[in-house]
């Protein structure tokens, strides 16, 4: 690699650069189904040889891609030229400098028709530090044959109560996630931004006065939410280790009802059908909707996630990783990779891809969504609020109505350093 | 022998059998399971699948197991190697020859195998990142050391307390020099000793897991016991058992090779010959 | 975890670990004589490699641990490093979460190793007495866990719980409160069980090697009298075999406590410290990686390493277990 960077230096301002000094770029990705690799290849390929995209494979939990890519960027580690981002760790990044800033015609270029969720996540202190790439949120995934005997109309939005009473009345199992992990974060916070709350009031503040917004109505109905689901067994046994998967997995058995989750439950459902593993008839009653609201008469604010794409501040590429990213994000990337990783575009324009269509017919739902969709808090500390919410708020059937002011207060404290996490 | 007690025997013998492998045998089963056979709630796979076996050698998670392979038997052989060898030098010093010292370095590998390996993740990591060896396999042997050069001083001088020394002076007595009778004579005789210690060493840099995820970001240097917990299914919120059995009895079979190929040296090794046959 | 040192060296009392001190070499007392010097040179020269790194690769780190612990330091906020000297550890020891995961680590070392104690006291007599054609297959097959790789045994027990891939509910399903609805890892006792199981399995034929060898240095006779005596079983094996291994013994728990104190994988596997069952170990990873607070997870590294030397302390003051090997004979 460093011989591609001296052979970069040497052959500057020269156009023909033969493929053995072509500089390489190494681009740090999230797992997925192969989709950035194949990417990065076409994007190298198209580039004449100006450039060649490296992947590198990052953990799989979001909380474990933070801890990799913050430890080599505090490093000052001169290979992080692209990197697939999470939403809410990128205020921490960007707060010490560690991003590079977004070039004017870059931001031109990337961001003209990526809808409005995405791209508030994609700033910090008002500033665009990241490019979208992907936005991932979350429906409302319904057994048709469960809501038809609950009589619920599912053309119309909603309510947790509602599906709750539900899966009650039918003996059946909620799909929500509330295992110890992000992902009861991105549950929580959904909750608290549908009931018109907020979990931080001033997210850019420094440390000691980060205000957490617990003590409010909206904190406490979502304690209730998930304290009602946790104590009832609305979600079933498995509920205090439940995940992404799990919660599918039961969603496709027997015991299916509603469950939150995002779209990749409809092409792994599809896949299940083709190994045989699943019925065709299951993946026939799945039927989607927004997700639910917590108050029936505001529109719900959906969990927002995706991946954005920065570039490292100490990059030695730096022209050239914006170049390639200017690739990475276009819509026709943005529109193939939904159809062929089951992750939605950021982008506008990949909604009207036909095979975007097809492929997911619930796409109108999902751009939808991520209009209405609230991302978590951009704090520099997202790390330590998310923490200290999913030690709080599981299991899910401990939750009280003590439970958000607790959270505050310990939140607080641990980022005043009064107390460990 | 009377009946009842070969029946007896043979009873406590299957007993210990299930107990020292029923696990391997569990995860040997979830690894030809489909993904929907995962949720049996059944031992056995309905139907036996190598789905999970090509999946980390030619499929999805081939980039990130087989240079994991690669990594791990690399780093495990190359710090062994240098554990073995440097320990063979400290181990006849302490064992044969006279200088103020000895039980100093005993003591401190004993207490260089009680350290708590966590309290030296972060520190190296920080030295790592300055000098360059964050993510890269000498970063992986430097640390790998800390955990088998203590165990090799140690068996290796239990070893060399046991070899005949009469030899060495004779060697020595015919004019050899130390170093010669060392090399002549001491060498041969100690080379299964030297063999069963770096099978222990060995193992135990396998086995290490928090070096691994803490000194390794990508698959430059990442074992694979750190890489079991970055499989992924076909999305990033799929949960792949199967891949993940597979890949644990991929890098379980060089353990059980060498248990079946060097149980007796394994065993004297751990016990110091106390125990006889 | 890594494992420690073999305990029984040859040619010791059982259970001193130290290799004998070589004896009858000694230099005259007044002045050293050439060959004495050039010994003493070679020794230091074969012996000071391995000496020097084994040094490099712990003191280093853990000096700088110390230095650390002293600041307070974000890695992701280099700009506000501040000397806090104690406050760290005041802000540690102060925290009912520090104590809890203290508490679990201590339960777990006190379980795990009572448990291989007796399971492997067990075994280690299965392989003593066994007839010449199993002994070979049963020290094979108890082989197997030892070398097997942690994180996989963890993966294994996990896997076999789950409520989503497992199969024990469904076997043990007689059992009351065992059922296809119970999820292992929902909750502290029920956790820790599994994660303890794969503890027990994955260590117990260590301790069972070194009981092993304990035992085959109880000098036959003494069994035989006490049998010639009219000794039940039991009062030869509490009367006699155990007095008399009583040190290897006491090597074999210390060793294992030392070890069973840093479980990180098994936890870090099976639950990542959730409801309840995090360690020291795990808080200490947590705070300095996880969090990437580089000055508080210092602190709680020192401490994990002050409970280790601790340990090791209390074993050797006051149960006079022989560590460091002031041989008997000396």
């Amino acid at each position: 690699m460093s011989l591609g960077a001296v052979g970069a230096l040497i052959l500057t301002g020269c156009g023909d650069a033969d493929a053995g000094d072509t500089p390489t770029l190494t681009w740090y990705i999230n797992p997925d189904a192969g989709g950035q690799a194949e990417i990065a290849q076409q994007c190298s390929e198209a580039s004449d040889s100006r450039y060649n995209i490296e992947t590198a494979l990052l953990p799989l939990d979001a909380a474990g891609q933070r801890e990799q890519l913050a430890r080599r960027l505090a490093a000052g580690d001169r290979s992080m030229d692209i990197m697939s981002l999470d939403p809410p760790f990128i205020p921490e990044l960007a707060e010490p400098g560690f991003l590079a800033d977004v070039p004017d015609e870059v931001e031109e270029s990337t961001t003209q028709d990526v809808l409005a969720g995405p791209l508030e996540g994609a700033k910090w202190n008002g500033e665009l530090v990241t490019v979208p790439f992907w936005a991932n949120t979350q429906l409302l995934w319904y057994r048709e044959s469960v809501a038809e005997a609950a009589g619920l109309d599912m053309d119309q939005p909603v309510t947790w109560d509602q599906i709750m009473d539900a899966a009650r009345e039918q003996d059946k199992y909620l799909g929500v996630q509330g295992t110890q992990a992000e992902s009861m974060t991105v549950w929580v916070n959904g909750l608290i931004e549908s009931g018109g709350g907020s979990i931080v009031e001033n997210p850019e503040a420094p440390a000691d006065e980060v205000s957490i917004g617990m003590d409010s109505e909206a904190a406490r109905k979502a304690a209730e939410i998930v304290g009602t689901i946790g104590r009832d067994g609305l979600g079933g046994p498995g509920l205090p280790t439940s995940t992404e998967n799990t919660t599918m997995i039961e969603f496709q058995s027997d015991n299916g009802s509603f469950m939150v989750n995002w779209p990749f439950i409809y092409a792994a459902t599809a896949a299940a059908v083709e190994d045989g593993t699943v019925d065709q008839s299951v993946y026939e009653d799945i039927g989607w909707a927004l997700w639910p609201r917590v108050d029936e008469d505001e529109p719900s604010a959906p969990p927002l996630g995706g991946i954005n794409i920065g570039v490292g501040a100490t990059s030695e590429n730096q022209d050239l990783a914006w170049e390639a990213v200017e690739c990475i994000v276009s819509p026709e990337n943005q529109a193939n990779y939904f159809v062929t990783n089951g992750n939605p575009a950021a982008s506008e324009a990949a909604y009207e891809d036909p095979a975007v269509r097809e492929a997911f017919p619930m796409y109108e739902t999902i751009r939808e969504s991520l209009d209405q969709a609230a991302p978590r808090p951009q704090t520099p500390y997202y790390n330590e609020v998310s923490s200290a919410i999913q030690q709080e708020w599981t299991p899910p059937a401990s939750v009280t109505e003590d439970t958000p002011r607790n959270t505050a207060e310990f939140i607080e404290a641990v980022l005043k350093g009064d107390q460990l996490l | 022998m009377s009946t009842k007690q070969k029946v007896g025997w043979a009873v406590v013998s299957v007993l210990v059998l299930v107990y020292a492998l029923f696990p391997v045998l569990s995860i040997l089963m979830t690894s030809f399971k489909t993904p929907s056979d995962l949720t049996s709630g059944k031992f056995l796979p309905k139907e036996w699948v190598g789905e999970n076996y090509s999946s980390i050698f030619v499929g999805t998670a081939r980039d990130l197991f087989v240079p994991s392979l690669i990594n791990s038997i690399g780093i495990c052989l190359i710090s062994t190697a240098i554990a073995v060898v440097l320990a063979t030098f400290c181990a006849y010093a302490i064992a044969r020859l006279d200088f103020p010292g000895k039980r100093v370095i005993l003591t401190t590998a004993l207490a260089v195998s009680m350290f708590p390996v966590i309290s030296l993740v972060t520190p190296l990591f920080n030295l790592w990142r300055q000098i360059g060896l964050y993510d890269t396999w000498p970063g992986l042997i430097i640390p790998y050391l800390s955990l088998t050069l203590p165990i090799s001083i140690w068996t290796l001088t239990a070893f060399f307390q046991q070899i005949p020394w009469d030899l060495e002076r004779a060697a020595q007595v015919d004019g050899a020099t130390t170093w010669q009778a060392f090399r002549k004579v001491i060498v041969p005789l100690a080379a299964p000793g030297v063999f069963t210690t770096a099978i222990i060493a060995f193992f135990i840099a396998w086995n290490d897991f928090v070096y691994g995820i803490g000194l390794t970001s990508t698959e430059a240097a990442r074992p694979v016991p750190a890489a079991l917990a970055f499989f992924t299914g076909a999305s990033q919120f799929e949960d792949p058992a199967g891949a993940i059995s597979a890949a644990a009895i991929i890098v379980t079979i060089p353990v059980v090779l060498l248990v079946l190929l060097f149980q007796r040296q394994i065993v004297s090794g751990l016990t110091q010959g106390a125990v006889k046959g | 975890m890594s494992t420690v040192v073999n305990p029984n060296a040859p040619g010791t009392e059982p259970g001193s670990l130290a290799p004998a001190p070589v004896k009858g070499r000694r230099s005259a007392r007044t002045g050293l004589s050439d060959r004495a010097k050039s010994e003493r040179k070679l020794g230091w020269m074969l012996a000071g490699p391995a000496f020097i790194l084994m040094l490099l690769v712990t003191m280093y780190p853990i000096l700088q641990a110390l230095w650390d612990s002293l600041f307070s330091f974000r890695l992701t906020d280099p700009g506000n490093k501040e000397f806090v000297f104690l406050g760290n550890y005041a802000t540690v020891l102060s925290d009912a979460l520090f104590w809890k995961d203290l508490g679990v680590t201590v339960l777990i070392t006190v379980v795990t190793v009572v448990v291989e104690l007796v399971l492997g006291f067990a075994l280690a007599l299965v392989m003593n007495n066994a007839i010449r054609n199993t002994r070979g297959l049963l020290r094979t097959a108890i082989l197997v866990p030892y070398g097997i790789i942690t994180v996989v045994s963890a993966f294994a027990w996990f896997y076999a719980f789950d409520i989503t891939t497992g199969y024990i509910n469904n076997w043990f399903s007689w059992l009351p409160g065992i059922g296809p609805d119970f999820n292992w890892f929902a909750s502290q006792w029920p956790a820790l069980f599994v994660i303890m199981a794969s503890e027990i399995w994955k260590t117990t034929p260590f301790i069972s090697l070194l009981l092993l060898s304990g035992l085959a240095q109880v000098p036959s006779e003494f069994t035989e009298a006490a049998k010639v005596d009219g000794a039940t079983w039991w009062q030869r094996m509490s009367r006699v075999v155990i007095p008399n291994m009583k040190a290897a013994i006491m090597v074999a728990v210390v060793f294992r406590a030392l070890d069973a104190f840093r479980i990180f994988d098994n936890i870090f596997i099976m639950t990542q410290g959730q409801y309840g069952t995090e360690t020291l170990s795990l808080l200490a990873y947590r705070t300095s990686i996880g969090r990437l607070e580089i000055g508080l997870g210092s602190a709680i590294s020192v401490i994990l390493f002050i409970c280790v030397l601790l340990i090791a302390f209390v074993a050797i003051r006051v149960f006079k277990v022989d560590l460091a090997g002031s041989g008997k004979g000396r």
